[in-house]
């Protein structure tokens, strides 16, 4: 699985990267992360807002928090 | 060494004077609404408005409401920036953007209004608003012809969820919080009940602040009163409780987080409430004000207990979030303009920008232009400025440059639109805060608001029907 975390270093985005990999420890996925903080790549994706969640080039939440419960799902069902 | 000393003192009095009478009902609530705007407005609520295909006249307001609604600090702004410039709206909703978020946020706007006065935020937020979507429509029209094809190359993008109405609700009664506590009208300030407590030690103590920090109205030292300094020690024993109980909220609530928001409400009511000191006690006089905002800091709490516990620690971490971020540089800033205002004479002041001419008003702007301060410490140089006699027109043009036209906004800008998009926006902007200036310090010396508006409106006019003939001329030209 690949995860992305689109930021431009703002807390929000460290904050979601750091709750991203705990989902992930906590259920034994095996993920790289990659946190890309280059707007240019970040405009790529269809985001107009960070931070974004990226799986497998997939934007699945972009400019808020989500939760943990979210992020669960997300990871649980690739 | 007696200078030494002179400085450090009006350092101390100038910070002393901020947290007691600006810090605590002011910027505590902006703080909270900050936070609050952040956790609990998905930004794609607004955002929704700035699409590509958006209409110019839903465009241009969403891009002014989520400049003040977003983006508190730069790290928002940029990635928004970009992204409604190279998804959205285009050049001229992204313009307008920039150039009302650093101005018009709701802390800037609160701040301004408590330390210059309801005026002064008030003609801020209008002419950063006219002026904003002024240029991003100049902007736009004068680039044109590059927005449509990078326009054609871009990307639908992701559309989100709406705010919901709890909180919105929420956001509302935290703002009626922020003005209860901040607004001077007679309903707010009039005295409801007195109660006297005999309290030998108050007077003597109130002599020894004003020995240790004097008034100085001229000078523009407020002194310190005591419920001023209780409010000062109520503050850090805040910081401190805050520091893991707001720091480390979004691991749980723990007892910390409960201890300090206690001590919020309890700090804020008490600041509410108006004390003086007697010659044999204190006389603690109940206002509207008191009132109000205990009343609004209840209905918060019941408010508060039916959001989801994920919600409300999303909103305490980035309440406290920003106050690590724009805090300690605020209090660093007012510190050393405390100090910096004792070299300056108000002679140099008075003889450059004295009086509303077009030469004060550039000064304001060239100043505003080539130092760069954090976020809001522009409020407390602009106090400074005015106290040592500026004429409120430069002042605003200052006020207007200041945040526009850091050396980062600059750069950002530069790298996301190119070199002479950014230029012409900078000249456009040092342009307009001169003429803001100019027309809020005659304001200020008595001109009537519709001539003014008239005079600005036929100016806008002509500088955009300039533009249009010059485009038409050209584009007759090339085919």
């Amino acid at each position: 699985m690949n995860i992305k975390i689109l930021g431009s270093g703002c807390a929000k985005c460290k904050r979601l990267e750091q709750l991203t990999r705990e989902v992930a420890i906590e259920h034994g996925i095996n993920a790289q992360f990659e946190h890309v903080y280059d707007i240019a790549k970040i405009m790529e994706y269809p985001v107009l807002s960070t931070p974004a969640l990226v799986i497998d080039e997939e934007v699945k939440v972009a400019g808020r928090m989500p939760s943990k419960d979210e992020i669960e799902h997300w990871l649980a069902k690739p | 060494m007696e200078l030494f000393y002179a400085a450090l003192q009006s350092g101390f009095a100038s910070l002393a004077s901020y947290l007691a009478a600006h810090v605590l009902l002011c910027l505590v609530p902006a703080f909270f609404v900050a936070g609050a705007l952040s956790a609990l407005v998905p930004q794609q609520s607004i955002v929704r408005f700035l699409g590509p295909d958006a209409p110019r006249w839903i465009a241009y307001p969403a891009a002014a409401g989520a400049g003040s609604l977003l983006a508190v600090c730069s790290c928002t702004v940029q990635p928004l920036f970009a992204g409604i410039y190279s998804k959205g709206a285009g050049l001229g909703p992204a313009i307008t953007f920039l150039f009302f978020a650093p101005a018009a946020n709701i802390l800037a706007l609160s701040y301004t209004g408590v330390a210059l006065g309801a005026d002064f935020a008030i003609a801020r937020l209008v002419l950063s608003l006219s002026f904003g979507i002024g240029i991003g429509m100049i902007m736009a029209l004068l680039f044109r012809g590059d927005d449509a094809t990078r326009l054609a190359n871009a990307a639908p993008f992701v559309s989100g969820e709406g705010i919901s109405r709890q909180s919105v609700i929420f956001l509302l009664t935290l703002i009626a919080l922020l003005v209860a506590g901040t607004l001077k009208i007679d309903l707010l300030t009039a005295q409801l009940t007195t109660f006297d407590f005999a309290l030998p030690a108050a007077l003597p103590a109130q002599q020894l602040l004003d020995r240790l920090l004097p008034v100085d109205a001229i000078k523009g030292n407020e002194g310190l009163s005591l419920q001023g300094v209780i409010l000062i020690f109520l503050l850090m024993l805040i910081g401190v409780t805050a520091l893991r109980g707001l720091g480390k909220v979004d691991e749980g609530f723990n007892w910390l987080t409960k201890l300090s928001l206690s001590l919020i409400v309890t700090t804020l009511i008490f600041a509410a409430l108006g004390i003086q000191t007697t010659a044999d006690g204190v006389m603690i006089a109940v206002t509207g004000r008191s009132i109000a905002v205990a009343a609004l800091l209840v209905l918060l709490i019941l408010l508060a207990r039916r959001f989801e516990a994920w919600d409300l620690q999303q909103w305490l971490w980035e309440t406290w979030h920003f106050v690590c971020l724009i805090f300690p540089l605020l209090i660093v800033g007012v510190f050393l303009v405390g100090i910096i205002r004792l070299f300056i004479h108000p002679e140099w002041i008075q003889a450059i920008a004295g009086t509303n001419t077009i030469t004060g008003n550039l000064a304001g702007v060239i100043f505003g232009v080539f130092m760069y301060f954090p976020t809001l410490v522009e409020v407390p140089i602009a106090k400074m400025f005015l106290s040592l006699g500026m004429h409120p027109g430069p002042l605003i043009a200052y006020l207007m440059a200041d945040p526009e036209l850091s050396l980062q906004s600059i750069l950002i800008t530069s790298v996301i639109i190119g070199k002479l998009k950014t230029w012409t926006y900078v000249g456009f902007v040092a342009l307009f805060s001169t003429i803001s200036g100019l027309a809020y310090g005659a304001w200020v010396d008595g001109t009537p608001v519709a001539v003014l508006a008239l005079l600005i409106a036929t100016f806008v006019g002509l500088v955009i029907a300039t533009l249009y003939f010059v485009d038409k001329r050209r584009s007759s030209i090339t085919g």
